[in-house]
């Protein structure tokens, strides 16, 4: 979010939540920006004022899109994913509606309400009287499961979705994949999504059961420049060659199931929706650190300090693989040369990635549970994401990686408007 | 005649430092005037040039070895301070390796035939010791791992890879014994695998025989059969029904003993990576021989395994794995040529670079 976004944002916070809360927050931030350039500003005033703004900056719920896709990556994450306990269809689009209402009044912010002191409060209430909604996104996807013969949907299922294969490296285990429902929800700090989980949880109860969850993390944005991208935990950086989401006619030809009319087909409900691919990839970092730096390099094929391509000086350089054909550059089996060989018969392969890392702890032999919680959107699976992930088994990094979990869901399109809900076009 | 001239300097240095320094303060062992990063090359008095270059020696003592200590050399590319060995001399020890092999693959053969002995006999502590000594021997052939895949699967594969898991008509070899008869299933139904297990040993001996592998590759197997015990085995992600991994890690520590037994001859007086392995495997070796004694002759299965022990053998196989880490760049076969550098941008590109890292700084 621009810093222009987060003043706009202030303002109508300030009135939405009146002098108390985060229009306090609106006024510490107000005060700082006048006197930005003062010399007589502490640190801690800085840095205060700068928590104020990100707890302040909001996301909108409603939309032609879901929030959470082209938004820029918050530093925090969890993924949930529901499988529907819903007796009946009714009962199903009662904890659809309950979902998405509970994820709009949390992405916008507002007061904890009170009710009688005798009751359970409404909120748990971890973030205070006020929720701020710091960014906060939830994204909420089918699974292929949903559309089985539970709930009358199999003619609507989007045409791509089935439950994730194991690809030729995987061990993906049943615990830690698919699922009916997904839900990713984001934001700036981890309290937070702790809570939101939390109160996205009590929303659905007695319909929806979890099934796996994961945590995900970014790393801070450390430069040199902001534009710089954040490293995963192999210590390379990741989101280099993404797609500019800016780019609206790209997006539609890349994310956006197009309108029905483009006979793409897929349901009439589904324009506007995307696929999301998750994937749990553990990454073997011990392995990874035994290995040495030319061979990290040639297994990625850019430099680990700088991000740049083998060759170059910059991370957002053209690798130009045309200028090295037999690969003596850039090896012909490096991750990012199979990834996105930047061909013009490739180029409408090419997927936005909206990672995080994860951290699990160790395992029983000692090891960091740790990887990358591989999160990508796209038009097509087929076309897109499993056409790169078929490439990428010559890769030499599949020894350091093992995808345990994951799934293939749609994510349809946004509510309309704030008597609308996420899937509610399935059900017309 | 350099040789020479090394071995008087190192006299000189090692007994500078050991030398009294004649100072009031008692300094046996004077070991941080060693080398001084910024300390006079002591060997500048007699010596102009070092071999082969036209560095004067003054220079070369302190700045010139200072980068190459690090990795780096005067152009500032980063290189190896090791000259590379020739690749012609990883021919005994691989062929050595193949006849370890050869003999590990016939003890396995072997133990599927007692395996189907057990089965047949209806005996299901008997089959599970046959099953344990018959993937206990595969294991031993360690450094083969990934040159096989397909034979791999069929004698060592695991669900999980598979569609549909354990209930996949793929799901075959030792592990599709180990879960029939560490859950129960009629030993009769476990019949016919052993066969199809046999079989794929057997024709293992030919796979191995001509199995061909880079010197990097061997090099590398020496902590890659350590590192896949201590992943799939010690986790016991692997042996989900056995839950023999420390079994299975003995024997990928005896395979790497054999490895890193053929590798020392080209590990001598390089670096000192043989004594560390050597020292690092002892240990490991020693506690696998404790736990196997406390446990009345035969290595536990993970659940037996007592906190601490898991706790010593895991910090012991990283022990391994750390010294172990070194041997490919020790007996690195290559020199890195540096890497041909990108067209420089032109001024226009520049230009526009520049105006999209502005334009990224500002949005994010």
């Amino acid at each position: 979010m621009s810093a222009l976004d987060r003043r706009q944002f202030l303002t109508r916070s300030a009135t939405l939540l009146g002098a108390g809360g985060l229009g306090a927050f609106a006024g510490v931030v107000a005060e700082a920006d006048s006197h930005a350039s003062a010399p007589q500003q502490s640190s801690v005033e800085q840095s205060r004022a700068t928590l104020a703004a990100e707890l302040a900056a909001r996301v909108p719920f409603d939309g032609p899109h879901q929030a959470g896709i082209l938004t820029p990556g918050q530093a925090q994450a969890t993924l949930v994913a529901l499988d529907s306990i819903a007796p009946d269809r009714s009962t199903l689009i009662v904890a659809l509606r309950n979902l998405s209402e509970r994820a709009r009044s949390l992405t916008q912010g507002g007061t904890v309400g009170a009710e009688e002191l005798d009751d359970p409060p409404p909120d748990s209430g971890i973030l205070g009287s006020i929720n701020a909604p710091d960014q906060l996104t939830v994204t909420i996807a089918f699974g292929a499961s949903l559309f089985d013969g539970r709930y009358g949907l199999h003619a609507l299922k989007p045409k791509d979705l089935e439950a994730m294969p194991n690809f030729p490296h995987d061990d993906l285990d049943p615990t830690r994949s698919h699922g009916d429902v997904l839900v990713s929800v984001c934001a700036g700090q981890r309290d937070t999504v702790v809570h939101t989980v939390r109160e996205l949880m009590r929303s659905v109860v007695g319909h929806m059961t979890p099934r796996w969850s994961i945590d995900g993390f970014k790393s801070a944005r450390r430069g040199p420049t902001p534009a710089n991208s954040p490293r995963n935990l192999f210590a390379f950086r990741d989101g280099t060659a993404n797609p500019d989401v800016e780019d609206a006619s790209l997006m539609d030809e890349l994310i956006w199931i197009p309108p029905a009319e483009h006979s793409s087909g897929e349901p009439d409900w589904a324009a506007g929706g995307t696929y999301q691919v998750v994937r749990t990839i553990r990454m073997h970092v011990e392995f990874w650190d035994r290995v040495g730096m030319f061979e990290q390099q040639n297994m990625i094929g850019r430099y680990r300090v700088t991000g740049a391509p083998l060759g170059g000086t910059n991370e957002f350089e053209d690798p130009r693989y045309d200028l090295d054909p037999a690969g003596k550059r850039i090896p012909l089996i490096a991750h990012i040369r199979l990834a996105n060989p930047r061909t013009t018969q490739t180029a409408n392969q090419r997927i936005l990635r909206r990672g995080y890392n994860y951290e699990r702890g160790i395992d029983e032999a000692g090891n960091l549970d740790q990887g990358l919680l591989f999160v990508a959107f796209n038009q097509d699976i087929q076309r897109q994401f499993a056409t790169i992930q078929r490439r990428l088994e010559e890769e030499e990094m599949t020894d350091y990686i093992t995808p345990v979990g994951g799934g293939y869901f749609f994510a349809p399109p946004g509510s309309r408007s704030p008597g609308d809900w996420v899937g509610s076009g399935l059900f017309v | 005649m350099l040789g020479a001239i090394v071995a008087l300097a190192a006299c000189a240095i090692v007994g500078s430092a050991l030398a009294p320094d004649g100072s009031s303060r008692a300094r046996p062992f004077a070991v941080s005037r060693l080398a001084p990063k910024s300390a006079p090359n002591p060997l500048a008095g007699r010596l102009s040039k070092v071999y082969g270059t036209n560095i004067p020696a003054s220079r070369y003592g302190t700045e010139v070895a200072d980068l190459e200590d690090e990795g780096t050399n005067l152009a500032g590319e980063q290189v190896s301070e090791l000259s590379p060995l020739p690749p012609r001399q990883f021919v005994v020890p691989e062929n050595e390796y193949r006849a370890y092999a050869q003999r590990w693959i016939a003890k396995a053969v072997s133990g599927a035939s007692s395996l189907r002995r057990a089965l047949v006999a209806g005996n299901r502590a008997a089959a599970q010791l046959a099953w344990a000594t018959t993937w206990s021997d595969y294991l031993h052939l360690g450094a083969v791992y990934g040159l096989f895949a397909a034979q791999n699967q069929a004698i060592d594969g695991i669900p999980g890879v598979l569609p549909g898991g354990s209930a996949s008509p793929h799901f075959l070899g030792l592990h599709r014994i180990e879960m029939g008869l560490w859950t129960g299933a009629s030993l009769g139904s476990l019949i016919g695998y052993d066969k199809l297990l046999q079989g794929a040993l057997q024709r293992l001996h030919a796979v191995v025989a001509h199995a061909q592998f880079t010197p990097l590759e061997y090099a590398t197997r020496s902590h890659e059969i350590i590192e896949d015990a201590q992943r799939d085995l010690l986790s016991g992600s692997e042996v989900p029904w056995s839950g023999q991994g420390v079994l299975g890690t003995a024997a990928g520590v005896a395979a790497t003993e054999e490895v890193v037994h053929t590798l020392e001859p080209l590990l001598s007086g390089r670096e000192n990576t043989e004594g560390e392995v050597r020292s690092e495997l002892l240990m490991l070796r020693g506690l696998l021989a404790s736990i196997e004694h406390r446990h009345h002759g035969s290595y536990p299965s993970l659940a037996q395994l007592g906190s601490y022990e898991h706790e010593q053998l895991n910090g012991y196989v990283a022990g391994a794995l750390s010294a172990l880490e070194q041997m490919p760049g020790t007996l690195e076969t290559e020199t890195r040529r540096p890497v041909a550098k990108l067209p420089q941008p032109s001024p226009a590109e520049r230009a526009q670079e520049r105006a999209e890292e502005r334009q990224a700084e500002g949005t994010s």
